[in-house]
């Protein structure tokens, strides 16, 4: 849900940014595009990967997608909390599309604006791909596709509720935070669909979980330990 | 059209090569070595956490890049 959330969020700046620079409406008929591209394409993947691929190569494959958008996640969540990298911030990503948007022309009242539209379909299909394919990759789990759901339909309400009062929450979410607990928590979900497909029976059975996730906790505290220390040496050293 | 296939490359792949190679090395070391292993028991207890551990390696590794970059 929190992964799912977070993607959102980031669409939402977008679809925001278009409508309070531009027009609520083609902002909103430019979502409402992408989320029908995104639909078909739930349809189209979800059937295929259950029905098509045998359990234990589906099981290596979710991984794989699983581990590739957890780690991405957790490397930039550690060089941000290094202080490698700027904070992660849905709202600055919402003023600095706003700015943008603010210098092209808009056209005249009754004309669609094809350039708001553009963007927003754009901005909400780019985030859209990455929901579907975690949505998609728990659910083929077995006994997975329920709360797969149900975590993505929550995050979809707890994110449309953010939207509706936005934007001032979108600045106060601790975003950097949340996004290190989600890459600990989907690479550690990599990790053990992974190892299930590959014929590992974890000790514990889900309860692996727990230990793969504190062990993401540590290595990653530990790297970011090492990388803070490393800078503040550089820094003595200039 | 291709800004939007690099963005969309970025959004599966990442924004490095360290850590989606690293993902494939490891779990194609260990898919090789499941392939060519006959005794598969100490595998099917311990092979997650060899997994972990390659994971890890390549996460790592992914770091001391960026590093590297900042020194640049």
């Amino acid at each position: 849900m929190l992964a799912c959330g977070l993607e959102m969020l980031e669409a939402l700046a977008i679809v925001l940014a278009v409508g309070i620079s531009r027009r609520f409406r083609d902002s909103l008929i430019g979502a409402a595009g992408a989320a029908a591209a995104l639909a078909l394409l739930a349809l189209v993947l979800g059937p295929v990967l259950i029905s098509r691929v045998p359990l234990e190569p589906l099981r290596v494959l979710i991984g794989a997608f699983l581990l590739l958008f957890g780690l991405e996640w957790l490397r930039k969540g550690v060089l941000r909390l290094a202080h490698l990298r700027s904070p992660s911030s849905s709202f600055k990503e919402f003023v600095e599309e706003q700015e943008e948007l603010e210098s092209l022309p808009l056209p005249p009242p009754g004309q669609p604006d094809w350039a708001g539209r553009t963007i927003a379909f754009k901005g909400v299909l780019l985030e859209g791909v990455e929901v579907i394919l975690i949505v998609t990759a728990l659910a083929a789990h077995p006994s997975g596709l329920a709360p797969a759901l149900i975590g993505a339909g929550a995050a979809l309400i707890a994110v449309v509720g953010i939207g509706l009062v936005a934007h001032q929450p979108l600045a106060r979410l601790p975003e950097t935070h949340l996004k290190y607990v989600v890459g600990i928590v989907l690479s550690s979900f990599g990790v053990f669909f992974a190892a299930e497909g590959l014929g590992v029976s974890w000790p514990g059975s889900d309860a692996a979980l727990l230990y793969l996730a504190a062990a993401f906790l540590a290595i990653s505290q530990l790297q970011i330990h090492i990388l803070t220390r490393e800078t503040e040496r550089e820094a003595v050293a200039v | 059209m291709s800004e939007t296939l690099r963005q969309l490359r970025k959004l599966v792949l990442g924004e490095t090569w360290t850590l989606p190679i690293g993902v494939a090395c490891a779990l194609g070391a260990v898919g090789i070595y499941r392939l060519l292993d006959d005794d598969d028991t100490w595998w099917h207890h311990a092979g997650g956490f060899v997994l972990l551990g390659l994971v890890a390696l390549a996460l790592t590794a992914s770091l001391a890049g960026a590093l590297r970059a900042r020194r640049r």
